[in-house]
C-alpha cells in the first residue's frame, strides 16, 4: 500500500489531492513490470505478521517464476518483519488482460510452506480468474469474503 | 454399556455448532444420526438416531475396548438455514435421514451416470466423514454452486477420503470435463478438491476449528471473524492512478 513517502503521478503532471503531495519533487514512473524484487506489498489478509506496524513495509526478496516478475496466482518470498515469508500475489496495479480486475494496490496473502494461509479471512477482493489457474488457490478461495 | 459410554462421553462438538447459528431468524435443525457398525464378536449392531432439536452432539471415532471391539461412529450434520432477507439467501440442503439396520442405501437408486453431489455426499458418508457440512452457495456468489466441509480423523483419512473422491470423479466423468487434482496434498491437514460447480475441503478437527469456513460461508458479511477485522484506513497521502490507458 502506499505509504509516507510514496506518490505517484504521471511525468509532467501533477495529480491534484493533498497539499503533500504537491511538495514533492519527484515524478515517478507507471507500472513496468507486475510485481518484482523490491516491491513494496500490501498484505491483505487478517494474520497477525501482516497487520502489525513495523518500520518496514513488507518487501518481495524473491518471485517463483522463471522471469522475475510476478503476476496474479504467482507465489513469492516476502521480507516481513525481519523474517522471511512465503505469500501469494493476488493482485496488482499492472494492468493485465482486458475484462480483468485492476487492483490500486499490489496485495498480497500471506502462506505456509504447505499452501496453508496463514490468514483467516480476506476483506478484499479477490479476483476470480484465479481459479482457472494452475495452482493451488482453493484454500485462499475459501477465506476470501468477496469475489471481483 | 458401550453404547451409553461411547454417547454420553461425546466430545461436545456440538457446541460448535450451535455457535454458528447466529441469525435468530434461521431455524437451525440439527440431525445427527450415529450407527455402531457390526462388531466382530458382538451381535447385530444397534442404530441410534438422535434428533435434538437444540443440542447435536457428534462422536469422535476412536474407541478401542478391551475386548477389541472396533467401533467406528460418524456423524453428519447437515444444516438447514431459512432464507433470511438481509442474508444472500443461502440455504443448505435437506439431511437425508438413513432407516434400517446400518446397511448403506443409496439416495438415487439406480444407475448413476453424472458426479453429482448426491454421489459426492454418499460416498463421503460412506468413508466415514466426520462432521460433513453442505452449503448451497448462493448465484451472486459466483465462485460454485456448493460447498462442501468435511472432516477426517487422521491425515491418512483426508488422504484416502481425497483419493477415492478423485477414483469416482474420474470413473463417472464426460469426456468433455476437465480433470480434477488434489490441492494441498503435501499438506497434512487441509485438502481440497475443485469440481467445478461443486468445492470439498476435507480438514482435520483442529484446523477447521481455526478457519470456521462453514461460518462464513453461510454467514457471508456477518461473519464475526470478518467483523473483527479493524477497518483499512488509507494514509492521507495517498492517492489513486490516472488512468493507465494499454
Amino acid at each position: 500500500m502506499a505509504l509516507p513517502q510514496l506518490s505517484r503521478s504521471l511525468t509532467g503532471l501533477l495529480v491534484g489531492t493533498s497539499s503533500i503531495i504537491q511538495q514533492r519533487t519527484f515524478g515517478v514512473s507507471p507500472v513496468a513490470a507486475a510485481i518484482q524484487k523490491m516491491t513494496r506489498v500490501r498484505v491483505v489478509d487478517n494474520s497477525s505478521l501482516g497487520n502489525t506496524p513495523y518500520h518496514r513495509a513488507p518487501r518481495v526478496i524473491h518471485v517463483y517464476t522463471k522471469n522475475g516478475v510476478g503476476k496474479v496466482g504467482d507465489r513469492v518470498l516476502l521480507a516481513i518483519k525481519g523474517q522471511k515469508k512465503k505469500a501469494l500475489i493476488v493482485g496488482h496495479k499492472m494492468p493485465g488482460e482486458r475484462m480483468s480486475p485492476r487492483f490500486d494496490s499490489n496485495n498480497v496473502v500471506l502462506i505456509e510452506e504447505n499452501g496453508n494461509p496463514t490468514g483467516t479471512r480476506i476483506k478484499v477482493p479477490i479476483p476470480t480468474h484465479l481459479r482457472k489457474l494452475e495452482g493451488d488457490f482453493s484454500k485462499v478461495l475459501a477465506i476470501a469474503s468477496s469475489f471481483v | 454399556m458401550l453404547k451409553s459410554c461411547v454417547l454420553s462421553g461425546c466430545k461436545k462438538l456440538g457446541s460448535l455448532v450451535l455457535r454458528r447459528s447466529v441469525l435468530p431468524e434461521q431455524a437451525g435443525v440439527f440431525r445427527s444420526v450415529c450407527s455402531i457398525p457390526r462388531g466382530a464378536s458382538h451381535g447385530p449392531c444397534s442404530l441410534r438416531r438422535l434428533a435434538p432439536s437444540s443440542a447435536a452432539c457428534q462422536q469422535r471415532p476412536h474407541v478401542f475396548t478391551a475386548c477389541h471391539l472396533e467401533t467406528r461412529c460418524y456423524s453428519e450434520v447437515n444444516r438447514e438455514n431459512s432464507h433470511s432477507e438481509k442474508d444472500t439467501g443461502v440455504s443448505s440442503e435437506e439431511s437425508h435421514e438413513r432407516d434400517g439396520d446400518g446397511a448403506f442405501q443409496p439416495f438415487s437408486p439406480g444407475p448413476v451416470d453424472a458426479f453429482t453431489i448426491d454421489v459426492l455426499v454418499s460416498l463421503l458418508r460412506q468413508e466415514n466423514a466426520v462432521d460433513m457440512c453442505v452449503i448451497k452457495v448462493p448465484d451472486q456468489i459466483k465462485y460454485t454452486e456448493y460447498f462442501i466441509v468435511a472432516s477426517g480423523i487422521s491425515p491418512r483419512h483426508l488422504r484416502a477420503m481425497a483419493l477415492y473422491a478423485i477414483k469416482v470423479y474420474k470413473f463417472l466423468k464426460k469426456d468433455g470435463d476437465r480433470n480434477v487434482k488434489i490441492e494441498g496434498k503435501h499438506s497434512e491437514d487441509w485438502m481440497c478438491i475443485d469440481f467445478g460447480n461443486i468445492v470439498v475441503h476435507l480438514m482435520l478437527p483442529e484446523i477447521r476449528d481455526v478457519y470456521e469456513l462453514e461460518k462464513l460461508w453461510t454467514l457471508r458479511n456477518y461473519d464475526e471473524q470478518l467483523r473483527n477485522i479493524p477497518p483499512d484506513k488509507l494514509p492521507e497521502d495517498f492517492i489513486y492512478d490516472v488512468d493507465i490507458t494499454k
